[in-house]
């Protein structure tokens, strides 16, 4: 009786898999949406999503008179050398710092990693 | 048992000898009718309404607004027996030590009587109320297993309770006058006249005392009253209006020499859509949406800044409810996810709900009632009210949300959008508690208020005011319990003076 899956027949399906795997990765590579080089990337490497973070950091901008980047950058780059985002963010909330963004209250490291990504996108 | 009088049945020209009149027949005045039950003192019960709704009679409480949309006068309030409490919501809650006080950062504030003063007829005014047994500071306590609370970060807002009102057998909540008719009928000492219109507070001619009451009904009947003693529970508009339009022998009206009559009006507002609240994991216990039967009451859970932090913060009080789950648009959405990822916690449930809730006014000298030119059936002069709301008092209420919101952040729990920022987004579909306060504030000095410690209107000795109208701060909780509460405080100073 000839068997549903022979040998041939599924060494054939894992590496149709693989293949397929390879080809999603190689186009989540090619797909994914590449940004002109900005000097905060590595900061900006740690958001979820760089579009939506930089429409909410254009609602941050709007609520700092006097934002300055590369000063901003500086400072997230010293912090986040020594803790995660997740353990600055909660810290921040804790020590009352924090910003708006249309409403919104943020951890203030989360809205100045946002106004970067906002700068970077303008 | 003896039955209600109809005061239009009372011959014109009638002189009645009690020792006691109370002006109003509401909660305030019922609770002081039946806390004086079975004493020697002959009192009376003066009730402008019937037992149900009258058009005409309640179009005796219509006047004139300026300034801030408030709601109208006619329909903020109920002139029948049990007074307001026939369209109120139920919400409890008593007032807290810091209401109290003086307090630097709110011009005005300090009562002269601390919370002390009403604690212990707070469980009687409980039972009033029929709000079920006081759990208010034991429900803080509760466990986390049996009564889950949204998780926090330490900070100045915390879950709190509201009980509310209930009517044995009847819907929610204890309409006053239905509910206690029939006690008020067995008392003895105690006779309450239906249709009876207070229209003028007759001075002895030294002003130092009240000697004469006018009553008239609109059937056109006029009688009077020389009681011993007076006590106003009409309502803080319609107390103003009648020490404001008996002025005869004081030209600015009673207890007002020093032109605060009126003034220091004030309610809770309570604007709509003031803040989008997220838990990222999507779990609200039900009793934050709506009522809950638990632990023998009716219970709502709302989130409310401590006393603690109004203190260290200089805040106003505030109450903040949730309202109803709600729908993020596309950035919302994004601000949520981008947070939720930032603090490493998964958003994947996280679920919005909108946020409601009332807040703290400072006194206004200038929000008042003052009297208008025209006049009602009664020929009683109408009232207008100069409403106002100031930007500080909202900034206050706007900053308490922002500390819940970061509370949430936190305690990774969630987040907080605040809707409102400019005086028209506060002022857009603002409603207000109809609960009417000010207008005969409490003050040691005659000065600066209307009545002192004992609720006596100052420099007159036989005058005395229940009610939110003598409340010098107004808090942000719902007032009824504490009136009630304040209202057999004075039953029994004026059982004391009286015997
Ligand atoms: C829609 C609404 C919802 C509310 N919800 C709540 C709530 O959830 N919780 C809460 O704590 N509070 C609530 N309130 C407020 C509450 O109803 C009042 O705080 C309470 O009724 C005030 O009691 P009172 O006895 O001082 O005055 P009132 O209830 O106003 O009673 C005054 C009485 O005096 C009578 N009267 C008036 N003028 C005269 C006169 N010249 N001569 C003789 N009698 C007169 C009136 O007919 C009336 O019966 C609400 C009010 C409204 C309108």
């Amino acid at each position: 009786m000839k068997t549903l899956f022979s040998r041939r027949n599924v060494l054939m399906s894992a590496a149709g898999v693989v293949v397929v795997g390879g080809v999603a990765f190689e186009a989540s590579r090619v797909l994914r949406k590449r940004y002109a080089p900005s000097p905060y990337d590595d900061l900006l490497a740690k958001l979820d999503d760089r579009d939506g973070s930089a429409q909410i950091g254009e609602a941050v901008l709007a609520e700092i008179d006097d934002f300055d980047a590369k000063t901003a950058a500086a400072q997230l780059r010293t912090k986040l050398q020594q803790a995660s985002l997740a353990d600055i963010a909660t810290a921040d909330a804790a020590a009352e710092r924090l910003v708006e963004a249309h409403g919104w209250v943020l951890p203030q490291t989360l809205g100045l990693l946002c106004a970067l990504a906002a700068k970077a996108a303008a | 048992m003896s039955a209600f009088i109809d005061a239009r049945t009372v011959p014109d020209g009638t002189v009645l000898e009690p020792d006691l009149a109370i002006v109003g027949g509401g909660p305030a005045g019922i609770s002081i009718a039946l806390a004086l039950a079975n004493t020697p003192l002959r009192v009376v019960l003066l009730e402008s309404g019937d037992m149900s709704f009258d058009p005409a009679t309640q179009a005796l409480y219509s006047g004139n607004k300026t300034g801030v949309k408030y709601l109208g006068l006619e329909a903020s309030r109920m002139r029948f027996l049990g007074g307001s409490t026939n369209i109120w919501g139920g919400w409890s809650r008593p007032m807290d030590k810091i209401d109290f006080e003086e307090r630097s950062w709110m011009p005005h504030s300090g009562w002269p009587f601390g919370l002390e003063a009403l604690q212990p007829h707070y469980a009687r005014a409980q039972t009033l109320c029929e709000a079920g047994p006081w759990l208010y500071e034991q429900a803080e306590h509760w466990s986390q297993s049996e009564m889950p609370t949204v998780p926090l970060g330490a900070g100045g807002v915390a879950t709190r309770w509201f009980q509310f009102s209930k009517m044995r057998g009847s819907l929610l909540p204890t309409h006053f006058g239905e509910r206690y008719a029939d006690d008020l009928k067995k008392v003895r000492n105690l006779t309450t006249y239906l249709h009876a219109n207070v229209t003028r507070l007759g001075l002895a001619f030294n002003g130092g005392q009240i000697e004469r009451l006018d009553v008239a009904t609109l059937s056109g009947r006029h009688f009077a009253l020389k009681p011993k003693a007076v006590i106003l529970a009409a309502g803080a508009v319609e107390i103003a209006r009648l020490l404001l339009a008996s002025n005869d022998v004081a030209p600015a009206g009673v207890g007002n020499a020093n032109d605060v009559v009126g003034r220091y009006f004030a309610d809770h507002p309570i604007p709509r859509d003031i803040g989008t609240l997220i838990l990222f994991d999507g779990k609200l216990a039900p009793y934050y949406l709506n009522t809950q039967t638990t632990h023998g009451a009716i219970l709502r859970a709302g989130l409310f800044p401590s006393e603690g932090y109004r203190r260290s913060k200089a805040m106003l009080d505030s109450s903040i409810t949730i309202e109803s789950k709600t729908l993020l648009d596309a950035l919302g959405k994004t601000t949520v996810a981008t947070t939720a990822a930032a603090l490493g916690v998964d958003a994947g449930k996280a679920t919005a709900f909108t946020l409601g809730g009332g807040c703290e006014v400072t006194p206004d000298p200038d929000c008042r009632i003052t009297l208008d030119s025209a006049r009602d059936a009664l020929g009683m002069p109408r009232v207008k009210l100069q409403m106002k709301l100031s930007d500080s008092d909202l900034a206050h209420f706007r900053a308490t949300l922002k500390e819940l919101g970061r509370q949430l952040l936190a305690a990774r729990a969630g987040m907080i959008r605040l809707n409102m920022k400019e005086r028209g987004q506060w002022l857009t579909g603002l409603d207000w508690g109809n609960h009417h306060m000010g207008t005969a504030r409490a003050h040691v000095d005659p000065k600066k208020g209307v009545v002192d410690a004992n609720l006596q209107v100052h420099g007159v000795a036989n005058l005395f005011v229940a009610g939110s109208a003598v409340y010098p701060t107004y808090g942000a909780v719902n007032p009824t319990l504490s009136i009630v509460a304040m209202a057999l405080r004075l039953a029994d100073h004026v059982k004391g003076l009286l015997k």
